[in-house]
């Protein structure tokens, strides 16, 4: 499964949100953007593509991400405009939010994968017999050179061919972004680009740790936080999400104030919002136990809700109703400072959809891109000052961040209320899991709470993280111990 | 006994988003035979980043300071010297 190892396609984009939030804090935004491309990729500087050019428009779609449009949208006649006219627009936009998918495919970037899954390689000696030609049924089977060789424009995949080759010299290459979707939802078009299915998609944000090529850029939201942090007659409160320790190789006071320095005038962590979540639901654990329910699951996940609402409909009745940490938490903000911006920082895509269609959140920022705008703004994690959130959790909520925590919590909970349940882990989503969970009451023990994370390892694991799961979790331990 | 490397990884907030997270890995990352030949440091902001076209992150080996690091990069180093 798709784990956070270094990647450079990944930190080319965090340069490149660096020079686009340097931008903000200057006001040049819309007068310089258009140099970006030219900044990013300078000339006489190494091509990462094929040239320069290339390069360049790459990055021109990356910006119009990071501005938050999908490029799917883009009219033929929209390559000669200016990124100036989409600041232009976005600024229009206002606080409205955006409609439509979270994620967007760069179709310049995309392009550059593989169109079939099946290649011949150096171990096809050319026989007499080809049986790979003879049953290949779009006949796009041709010998050169004394080899097979596939047409991967006429190949439909479908592995006759390999099946078939008497020395195995032909090989099974899956489509990274495909094999790492756990329902199918993206797929190739008849130009080789890989499209996005709305109504099958779960926002989880696989596809996009898996593409070599980057191709596939969330939407962003950056443009509109950071022109609310900037103007200081807007007040923003950033919502910290649990897994944010461990991000930043410090700890969570440094980082409170850190985050005020950017501008956000309250610091709210989310984990309160889990504190009660975990309270909230193993109360409707019991009580659904006890009307003779086999099990129960989390719902914290929105990756998860999702893949119940679009692919396993049938176990519905079994996801808990209590709502995420980040609603409760977005909630109790609304309250204390309405009318205010209120900014779910997480390493979550999911969230991003889920608080688009909640009362209690405005907007959502990665840990990727808060990494990148504290850089350009100078601000510098470790050498803050400690300070408190204006709303402090305990550790039970802060072990949200890491598989395992949510379900510990409601087990102990329970417990302590004088029920016995025993839990049963999801560690990430896969084809393999969701045709367990289809089945889940039927496979566990009655009385069971079953934690669902659609992110292998957890939270720690999200799309949008910068520490290695592996070290992030061992930070969040440190400071459990530290603070228990 | 002095160890023959001393290795200080940057931790501030420039080096650690642009890469320098992975090198966290780095000690359980090392080959056995590198393994007690160094010391590892985890630094705050050891001002590399602030020159024009600066490469984070940045690693000191020594006297050497390593731009654009990665755990392969530094085990690569280490090899050599
Ligand atoms: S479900 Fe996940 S992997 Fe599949 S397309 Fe959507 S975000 Fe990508
Ligand atoms: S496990 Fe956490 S980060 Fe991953 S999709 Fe679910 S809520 Fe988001
Ligand atoms: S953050 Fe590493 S040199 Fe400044």
């Amino acid at each position: 499964m798709a784990m956070n190892y270094i990647n450079n396609a990944s930190l080319l984009k965090r340069q490149l949100v660096v020079r686009f939030a340097r931008l903000m804090f200057t006001g040049e935004l819309k007068n310089k953007i258009d140099l970006l491309p030219l900044h990013q990729a300078p000339r006489n500087s190494e091509a990462v593509r094929c040239c320069l050019h290339h390069d360049r428009a790459v990055i021109r779609y990356r910006l119009i991400a990071l501005l938050g449009f999908a490029i799917e949208n883009e009219k033929p006649d929209d390559e000669a405009r200016t990124l100036a006219s989409y600041v232009e627009e976005a600024e229009a936009r206002g606080a409205g939010r955006m409609a439509g998918s979270a994620l967007t495919v760069i179709d310049e970037a995309c392009s550059a994968c593989i169109r079939a899954n099946y290649r011949v390689t150096n171990a096809c000696r050319g026989c007499v017999a080809r049986p790979c030609m003879m049953n290949c049924p779009k006949n796009c089977i041709s010998f050169e050179n004394g080899q097979a060789h596939i047409d991967e424009k006429v190949c439909i995949s479908c592995g006759i061919c390999a099946k078939v080759c008497p020395y195995h010299s032909i090989v099974f290459q899956p489509i990274p972004c495909e094999q790492a979707c756990p329902v199918n939802a993206i797929v190739q078009d008849k130009n080789g680009k890989q499209d996005i299915l709305a109504d099958k998609c779960i926002n989880c944000g696989k596809c996009l740790q898996a593409c070599p090529f980057g191709a596939i850029m969330e939407r962003s939201e950056i443009y509109e936080i950071l022109r609310a942090i900037t103007n200081p007659a807007e007040a923003t409160v950033a919502l910290i999400a649990p897994s944010i320790v461990g991000q930043f190789n410090t700890s969570l006071g440094k980082l409170v104030t850190a985050l005020r320095k950017l501008g956000f005038d309250h610091v709210v962590e989310v984990a309160w919002g889990a504190d009660l979540a975990a309270q909230k639901e193993t109360a409707e654990l019991i009580e659904r136990l006890e009307h003779g329910q086999t099990c129960m699951t989390s719902s914290c996940c929105p990756a998860y809700v999702e893949a119940v609402k679009k692919h396993i409909t049938n176990i519905k009745p079994l996801v808990s109703d209590t709502l995420s940490p980040m609603q409760y938490a977005g909630e109790w903000a609304g309250q204390q400072w309405p009318g205010a911006r209120r900014v779910f920082v997480g390493p979550c895509i999911a969230k991003r959809a889920e608080a688009k269609a909640s009362p209690h959140i405005e907007n959502t920022l990665t840990y990727e891109e808060l990494g990148s705008i504290f850089i350009a703004a100078g601000v510098d994690v470790a050498e803050c000052e400690e300070s408190r959130a204006d709303l402090e959790a305990t550790s039970v909520g802060r072990k949200f961040a890491v598989s395992g925590g949510v379900s510990t919590a409601i087990k102990n909970a329970a417990s302590a209320a004088g029920h016995n349940v025993t839990d049963k882990v999801i560690d990430g989503l896969d084809s393999k899991s969701l045709a367990i969970l289809k089945a889940i009451d039927k496979i566990v023990k009655s009385d069971t709470f079953v934690e669902v994370m659609s992110c292998e390892g957890g939270c720690v694991n999200g799309p949008g993280v910068i520490s290695n799961p592996a070290v992030a979790r061992r930070f969040l331990e440190k400071m459990l111990q530290e603070h228990p | 006994m002095a160890k023959k490397f001393k290795i200080t990884i940057c931790s501030g907030t420039t080096c650690y988003v642009l890469g320098g997270a992975h090198l966290m890995m780095l000690a359980e990352s090392l080959p056995a035979d590198l393994k007690d030949q160094v010391e590892i440091i985890d630094s705050n902001c050891i001002k590399a980043c602030q020159f024009e076209n600066a490469q984070p992150p940045f690693v000191q080996i020594n006297d050497y300071l390593m731009s654009q690091a990665s755990v392969a990069k530094v085990v690569e180093y280490l090899r050599k010297h």
